[in-house]
């Protein structure tokens, strides 16, 4: 049979948020294609529930492989198993580093055409077409795929996980892994001051320029992060200046964001820094300078100091929260 | 609270640090026949000649060994660093090309005028059209398109492109050197291309990639206006001119615009200041481009001397006052920026020409000055000056010799060195204010360079005082993001995404008096200098500097710091500028 199967990441008893976009996706494309879409989740001891979680948005067979979670290598390994076994045409990928190389390792070890940042796919003529952004974002490029394996690797929050109430069945799949897989060890699992919460994941983003004045103008900015239950993410300017980590940096040679609510202070907006942000629902800007940039993108505009404004900001939110 | 740049100099020592012996072992160093450091028409020209030379004679190529040509390229590809304003006098290219004239161009030059800007309302055409601004026969062209054409027919003809691979350090033989002397001496035998994956201090990053010793029995720097290790070989080989280099930054945009443009234009005057204090020497251009099947498009930029010594003077924000004048206004109207870039221009002309050849080594081009300032020509200097460096390598390799004299004779015996020679004492009467300049140079081209005689020694461009007394800035329009810009969506147009995390390629001193901070941020058309918001209205400040903006135009170079190359792919992409 053909159909899509989708590497679904866990760690720790939950699954990533891009993981459970793609797995939405794959239920939809497969809808469209007449096919089913399969989940694969690796880890070590995954209980039924959490593999069955998957059905919820639309997978209708789990393969479930016990092994090292985290890893490229043995993922590769277990997904050209699961393929072999159910034929399918297409494998798919929520955003993330670690599904940009489990997917082009899957590419090379069964022939197929990978594709990756994908932004979009569509059904046309019975087959999945890729849409790819390029040249900055300025233009969309369609991949068509030859060969019989497709690889699609979404760029990361391109596609919105969405509860369906579906039930998936729960198969384990016994994948003997090749002796250069399991080289590789995880030794230790590493989090960068500022990112305890994924700033790609975040629905509420509260962003740091240079504007902050000082490095410790950073603080002010968790605060108000942790009252409104979001994550801290900064500009370049200030990245370069060492006040935040990379991991924190938006913009063109930063991360590229979509949150719900993007609160800018201290940035003058220009357009390195637009681009990673220009997608979020909400704007809102604090800046000293009424012509700075931002305000022509904002949904809502203040002009004053942020370091009076952002703690009674973060005051106002603790109250009505009751915390 | 003035204060000169050059009082600041970078922590830099070109000559120990960018020039020296090879250091990988023997069966590690690539060898190659001629290494050419810099991928633009004065190498490519220089690339495509050699090959031609070779083709007809497979003895010689076999003796150059598998790789007879070599070009070193920093850009991602061959045109990715190359901006003109661009207009070519054709002349050289069908001499290196005699039929092939598929070369990619914007129309032949039929109409043009040179306004002077009285004001920001009016200008007046000077007629007749003065000598130097006649441009009959020659073309419109895109240098970052015409680039990626000649970069085709190099390869084609056997050529070896390396791009996104710099040439950082210049490699001599030093068993050759002289002890008595300690310098001078030493043979050219290759040059050391850059590392690639180091982190911000230096150190090596999991992708790091050490550069390589490229070993050539001939070495042609080509690298354009402000040359690293041309810089470097002028002090360490001894081969400075008797005037030190000057130069002039150029900004430029393209325009998509409704209805074609079928005419030349420069302009004089407005926005800059005539008065002799300011030293504001420069103009603009507007050339349509138009050819058949895509949108019509106009280049406009603005070029100024950059020995100016107001310290709010910034070319970016000059052309966006100047494309306010209702003359540029009609011209632009309804159009679309589609690109933006920026590049520094050697001026000085003939007094500023350094000593070409050392042994094993020539330079070409723009690295060694070689622009017709008031013809504002250089296009067709770089490709006859690499072609002529072809022809005397290849003479001088055949009979077995790395002395490479005969090339500079043959430049300053060609059409180069003559009309150079006429304009020599272009730019210092400029001194004398606009109007008092203008009417000297004038007078130099119509009598070929007799008036004014004798020999008017330049300045360097650093070593102009800065002063903050003007508010010059107040003037620069508001940026509305549709028809004037602020300077970093120019750089986002550019296609720059130099890495945030690599070493910082720029070399400054950071800590200056504020007239030289402001100078140099309002000069840097990329917004690589910053003066920080909180720092002392006088006295010192701690610049701030964002490297990852840079665009690679060279002018803090001349302005009192020391550019040098990122790593290789880094910069601007430019297209079609």
């Amino acid at each position: 049979m053909s159909g899509i199967l989708v590497y679904a990441l866990q760690y720790e008893g939950a699954f990533n948020k891009n993981s459970l976009g793609a797995v939405s996706e794959g239920a939809k494309l497969a809808g469209e294609l007449g096919t089913e879409c399969h989940a694969i989740v690796i880890g070590e001891g995954i209980s039924d529930e959490l593999a069955a979680q998957l059905g919820n948005y639309g997978a209708t067979k789990v393969y479930r492989v016990e092994g090292p979670e985290g890893l490229a290598q043995p993922v590769v390994d277990a997904m050209a198993a699961a393929i072999e076994a159910g034929g399918h045409e297409y494998a798919l990928f929520g955003g993330g580093l670690l599904g940009f190389e489990i997917g082009a390792g899957l590419a090379a070890r069964l022939d197929g055409g990978v594709c990756m940042e994908v932004t979009n796919v569509r059904v046309e003529d019975g087959k999945l077409v890729a849409e790819r952004p390029i040249l900055q974002d300025s233009q969309i490029s369609s991949v068509h795929y030859r060969s019989n394996l497709g690889v699609i690797i979404g760029r990361l929050n391109a596609f919105e996980a969405r509860e369906s109430g579906g039930t998936a069945t729960v198969e384990d799949l016994n994948v003997e892994f090749r002796p250069h897989s399991l080289k590789a060890k995880m030794i230790q699992r590493g989090e960068q001051r500022g990112a305890n919460v994924n700033i790609e994941d975040a629905d509420i983003l509260v962003a740091g320029g240079r504007g902050l004045g000082k490095a410790e103008g950073f603080e002010e900015l968790e605060q108000l992060a942790g009252a409104l239950g979001g994550a801290v993410a900064a500009t370049r300017a200030v990245v370069d200046a060492g006040w935040y980590s990379y991991s924190a940096q938006i913009g063109q040679t930063g991360k590229t964001v979509a949150p719900k609510l993007y609160l800018a202070a201290g940035i003058s907006g220009a357009i390195q820094h637009k681009v990673g942000m220009q997608a979020s629902e909400n704007i809102v800007a604090i800046n000293k300078d009424s012509n700075a940039p931002i305000f022509e993108f904002s949904d809502l505009g203040i002009v004053g100091d942020l370091h009076k404004i952002v703690p009674k900001l973060t005051e106002a939110v603790k109250a009505k929260r009751g915390s | 609270v003035s204060a000169a740049p050059s009082q600041f100099p970078p922590p830099v020592d070109s000559a120990a640090e960018f020039v020296g012996a090879p250091i990988d072992a023997e069966d590690e160093r690539i060898e190659v026949g001629v290494a050419i450091v810099g991928g633009g028409q004065a190498g490519m020209a220089c690339a495509i000649r050699l090959m031609q030379l070779l083709e007809d004679d497979p003895e010689m190529a076999e003796r150059l060994g598998e790789v007879p040509v070599a070009v070193i390229e920093k850009g991602r590809v061959a045109g990715a660093h190359q901006l003109s304003g661009g207009v070519m006098n054709p002349s050289a290219i069908r001499t290196l090309l005699p039929e092939d004239d598929s070369w990619p161009h914007w129309g032949e030059v039929e109409r043009e005028t040179v306004y002077f800007m009285l004001n920001r309302k009016r200008a007046v055409p000077l007629k007749p059209t003065p000598p130097p601004f006649r441009n009959h026969g020659n073309y419109v062209v895109s240098v970052a398109e015409l680039n990626r054409w000649l970069a085709e027919k190099a390869e084609e003809a056997g050529a070896y492109i390396l791009a996104e691979t710099v040439g950082a350090k210049l490699l001599v033989d030093e068993r050759s050197g002289d002890e008595a002397s300690g310098r001078g001496r030493s043979r050219v035998v290759g040059v050391r291309t850059g590392d690639k994956g180091r982190d911000k201090n230096g150190g090596e990053k999991g992708n790091f990639e050490p550069g390589s010793d490229v070993i050539a029995r001939a070495t042609v720097l080509a690298e354009g206006c402000w040359g690293h290790l041309t810089g470097a070989a002028m002090k360490a080989l001894d081969l400075a001119p008797s005037d030190p280099q000057v130069w002039a930054l150029g900004v430029k945009e393209v325009w998509e615009i409704p209805k074609p443009f079928e005419k030349i234009v420069h302009t004089l005057g407005w926005p800059l200041r005539g008065g002799a204090k300011w030293r504001e020497f420069g103009g603009s251009w507007i050339y349509g481009m138009n050819r058949e099947g895509e949108a019509p498009k106009v280049s406009l930029g603005f070029v100024t001397g950059l020995d100016y010594t107001d310290a709010r003077f910034s070319v970016h924000d000059v052309l966006q006052e100047f494309k306010l004048h209702p003359l540029v206004r009609k011209i632009l109207a309804d159009g679309k920026r589609v690109a933006w870039g920026a590049k520094a221009i050697p001026e000085g002309g003939y007094w500023a020409l350094p000593k070409l050849h050392a042994p094993g080594m020539v330079i070409a081009g723009d690295a060694g000055g070689m622009v017709n300032v008031p013809r504002l020509k250089g296009i067709h200097y770089a490709i006859e000056s690499g072609r002529m460096a072809a022809e005397t390598i290849y003479r001088q390799l055949k009979a077995g010799s790395t002395d490479f004299s005969s090339y500079e004779s043959s430049v300053l015996e060609s059409k180069i060195g003559k009309e150079l020679y006429e304009s020599r004492n272009m730019k210092q009467p400029f001194a004398k204010g606009l109007i008092v300049g203008g009417a000297i140079t004038n007078a130099m081209v119509l009598t070929k360079g007799r008036f004014p005689g004798g020999h008017w020694v330049t300045h360097r461009d650093a070593e102009a005082p800065l002063t903050l007394d003007s508010k010059r800035h107040e003037r620069y329009p508001k940026p509305d993001g549709k028809y004037t810009f602020d300077k970093l969506s120019g750089v986002f147009l550019t296609g720059n995404a130099t890495r945030d995390d690599a070493p910082s390629h720029i070399r400054i001193e950071r800590k200056v008096p504020r007239a030289v901070a402001e100078g140099w941020a309002w000069m840097c058309p990329a917004g690589v200098y910053e003066v920080p918001e909180d720092a002392p209205e006088e006295g010192f400040v701690d610049l701030i500097v964002n490297p990852s903006n840079c665009v690679q135009c060279g002018a803090i170079t001349a302005k009192g710091g020391r550019l040098t190359p990122p790593e290789g792919g880094d910069g601007p992409v430019y297209q079609i500028t």
